[in-house]
């Protein structure tokens, strides 16, 4: 029988036409998914079970339903159920899959229901939670008090109100976008490690791309927060005990938008984000923002260095931070890291001397305009 | 409505919007806040001992100029018992340095320190100049920051002086933090934010007591006491991820002036946390144009990226076959770590170096190796004037006889 007749094969498969180049690879949109998929696939190896090994794990992965993490999900899930085809199949890990809503951050954002219900009937392996930003009063139980010390005469806690209109009112107090930006980060970091203990998991599965890791440790470095690489960008321990892995450290934004693209069943699941606009004031824009804009901006040029950014965050040794005391409020190192000679630029803005906060959140701190 | 008061003195009118925090100061206080602030530093750094001598490296620019005011008036003031000088590298950009040297000397008389200069062609034979004429443009920044840091050290041991400072501000450490970040060079990284470093193992230290200073406070500073100094920049090509990271730094600072410092508080922080490596002593980021102190020409973010989508490829043509605990250990140790960088000295000028030859000798051999065209016009040039007259005498013989 004669071959295809194909006008450009799949460099891998040689059945197909080819649909995306993808570094240099021309694959058809099979052998497009296999090969994003084993680059997460490659990192999930160190959760293969060894032989000593009793109970098996559980792993959280937090849901933004935005494209990133809803292909994580989609790759991951496809793994646990290939291990449970095998014979004698067993997977590696338990899943737990926390949905947080985002119209619970931004207001503006449509409702999920919908996404939500499919998302169940497609992914029947996980196990699943959904939860409200604001769910983090009761799943860390002084996180009022730390509030209210840390916004200071800024912000008037009332004890009357909704959980949902007491961190509203916390998060108007805050006087700038970067500092809205930075602790809506904080606070969301905080429940998914929350939520993770509370189940039991012993990691957490980010879903953030390579482009968007590159942005927080910029951002992350712009704001003082250069200690926190260790686990806001780099896979390892966090301060509540729980493993962040990033498993999509190795693609880009666009591989994983053209992946979700040749994906159907993840269309009726995924909120596609807001395009930027354009005509946006630099003063105006948050550092988190800004970082993004710029990753974006410059990775269309430069692809290779904005993922190198995040390469070498993660190359920070995060054994140095043993033992010093950490912020009440994201957990990071308070004053300086052991080491860090460097003593000025802590004392020199003052205010971070004898608190409970690092130098970072006092940054972001209601009231300070700057 | 009523000219605001000062948030300090609560007395005089305040005329300055500090860039650092936005308090609005009146003169006195502004000037005040900020000897204050260099001041603390030094002391918290333990940055000087009483009677040591230091060499400021003066370029005339107006960082190196606050840097010998703020200095000269702490020292009376705090009683450091300092013994200052100042130490200029006349590079032999003609239209820049010429100029700036200018200044460099006119503060000598006014801070009353004595100056010395030391010059690039009586060091190398080689002038600037000289160097782009031979090399281009591209890539000259490298012979010079190469260059420069040998003769300041040079100059430093000529006037028998252990420690150098140098103008580098808030701005430059921030700027270097985040284009280590973007080139990924955590060694530099790691020993950029720190206020001393060690000049590669020689005697001479370096620091940078305004270090966290902001440029735009230097200037308002520099203003305010009418300080005269040179502001044109250098004239030759500035470098891509430094450009790319002073553009990010300059746009972070509009939405959050404080983001600076917290820059450098990061950079100090990451410094901590990078693995260590005993060869970071070698060649730091060194430079005092003030500008550019780079060392590369200015395509290298395109030609980094070619790199790294070339590592990419080939990675990607490996991977079947690559033990994952091997390549785990590759990601996390520097591979230039395996340079093991052993201290010595330069066998032909005796610096130190990491290397049998140094970066400087083995850049001038490079350009030595053109050189006979240009030794000629050299020659030619400095005895042109002789030249002339000998053949002029001639002449007058030729017609005399």
């Amino acid at each position: 029988m004669p071959a295809k007749e194909l006008s450009c094969p799949c460099m891998d498969c040689k059945d197909a036409e080819t649909v995306f180049t993808v570094r240099k690879r021309q694959l058809c949109s099979d052998c497009y998914k296999h090969f994003i998929a084993f680059k997460v696939h490659r990192r999930m190896e160190m959760y293969r079970p060894g032989k000593t090994q009793e109970v098996r794990p559980k792993v959280l992965l937090p849901l933004s339903l935005g494209v990133s993490s809803s292909v994580l999900l989609s790759i991951v899930e496809a793994q646990l159920q290939y291990q449970l085809a095998k014979p004698y199949g067993k997977i590696f890990f338990d899943l737990h899959v926390l949905v947080i809503d985002p119209s619970s951050i931004n207001p503006s954002s449509a409702s999920i229901d919908e996404n939500y219900k499919v998302l169940l009937e497609t992914f029947q392996l996980p196990t699943y939670t959904r939860l409200s930003i604001h769910d983090i009063f009761d799943y860390v139980p002084n996180m009022k008090e730390i509030i209210c010390e840390y916004a200071g005469s800024q912000f008037a806690d009332d004890s009357s109100l909704s959980n949902e209109d007491r961190l509203s009112a916390f998060r108007a107090s805050l006087s700038t976008a970067t500092s809205a930006a930075d602790l809506d980060y904080v606070l969301l970091t905080r429940l998914v490690a929350a939520v993770a203990q509370k189940n039991g998991c012993q990691s957490v599965f980010w879903g953030d791309s390579d482009s968007r890791l590159a942005a927080r440790a910029l951002a992350g470095v712009s704001k003082g927060r250069g200690a926190s690489m260790t686990w806001q960008v780099s896979d390892g321990m966090s301060p509540w005990g729980v493993r962040f892995e990033f498993l999509l450290r190795d693609l880009y934004k666009t591989e994983l938008l053209q992946y979700a693209s040749v994906s159907p069943e993840l269309s009726d699941i995924v909120i596609s984000d807001p395009p930027l606009s354009d005509n946006v004031l630099t003063k105006n824009l948050s550092i988190d923002e800004l970082m993004i804009r710029y990753v974006q901006n410059q990775g269309a040029k430069y692809p290779g260095i904005m993922s190198n950014v995040a390469r070498t965050a993660n190359k920070l040794e995060s054994s140095c931070l043993d033992g010093g005391a950490s912020c009440a409020l994201c957990g990071g190192p308070r004053g300086n890291v052991k080491g860090n000679t460097g003593v000025t630029a802590t004392t020199q803005s003052g205010d971070s001397e004898g608190s409970r906060f690092c130098y970072g959140c006092m940054r972001s701190r209601p009231g300070l305009k700057c | 409505m009523a000219p605001t008061t000062c948030f300090n003195c609560k007395e005089a009118r305040a005329v300055i919007i500090r860039p650092k925090n936005r308090h609005k100061l009146c003169r006195a206080c502004f000037i005040e806040v900020f000897e204050t602030e260099v001041h603390e530093t030094i002391i918290g750094t333990n940055l000087f001992f009483p009677g040591e001598r230091i060499a400021i490296g003066a370029s005339g620019g107006k960082d190196s100029t606050v840097l010998a005011a703020v200095l000269k008036t702490l020292n009376e003031r705090y009683n450091y018992g300092l013994d200052l000088c100042l130490l200029s590298i006349d590079e032999g950009i003609r239209g820049y340095r010429d100029d700036s040297l200018e200044t460099v000397k006119r503060n000598a008389v006014q801070y009353d320190m004595p100056l010395t200069i030391v010059g690039y062609g009586e060091l190398y034979g080689w002038t600037m100049d000289q160097v782009v004429e031979q090399i281009g443009k591209k890539g000259n920044c490298t012979y010079c920051g190469v260059f420069r840091r040998q003769a300041l050290d040079r100059g430093a041991a000529r006037l028998d002086i252990q420690h150098v400072v140098t103008g580098h501000n808030a701005d430059d450490v921030a700027e270097t933090v985040m284009m280590n970040l973007l080139r990924g060079d955590l060694p530099r990284l790691s020993r950029g934010t720190s206020i001393v470093t060690a000049s590669g193992g020689s005697d001479i230290k370096r620091s940078k007591p305004l270090k966290y200073a902001y440029e735009k406070e230097i200037v308002l500073y520099a203003h305010h006491r009418q300080l005269d100094y040179f502001t044109t920049e250098c004239i030759y090509s500035p470098e891509a991820f430094r450009g790319s990271a002073r553009t990010l730094v300059k746009d972070l600072e509009k939405i959050r002036p404080s983001s600076i410092l917290d820059i450098v508080k990061s950079g100090e922080d990451m410094a901590a946390l990078v693995p260590r490596d005993p060869a970071a002593a070698e060649e730091e980021n060194t430079g005092g144009c003030g500008s550019q102190n780079g060392r590369t020409s200015g395509g290298e973010m395109a030609a980094m990226e070619k790199q790294l989508t070339e590592n990419e490829t080939a990675e990607a043509h490996e991977t079947e076959i690559q033990l994952p605990q091997k390549n785990t250990k590759n990601t996390i140790k520097n591979p230039k770590a395996v340079k093991s960088q052993t201290l010595g000295h330069c066998e032909r000028c005796g610096y130190i170096s990491s290397q049998r030859v140094c970066k400087a000798c083995t850049l001038l051999e490079g350009l030595n190796r053109n050189r006979p065209k240009t030794a000629i016009e050299v020659g030619m040039e400095d005895e042109e004037g002789s030249s002339t007259l000998m053949r002029q005498m001639e002449r007058t013989q030729l017609t005399n006889s």
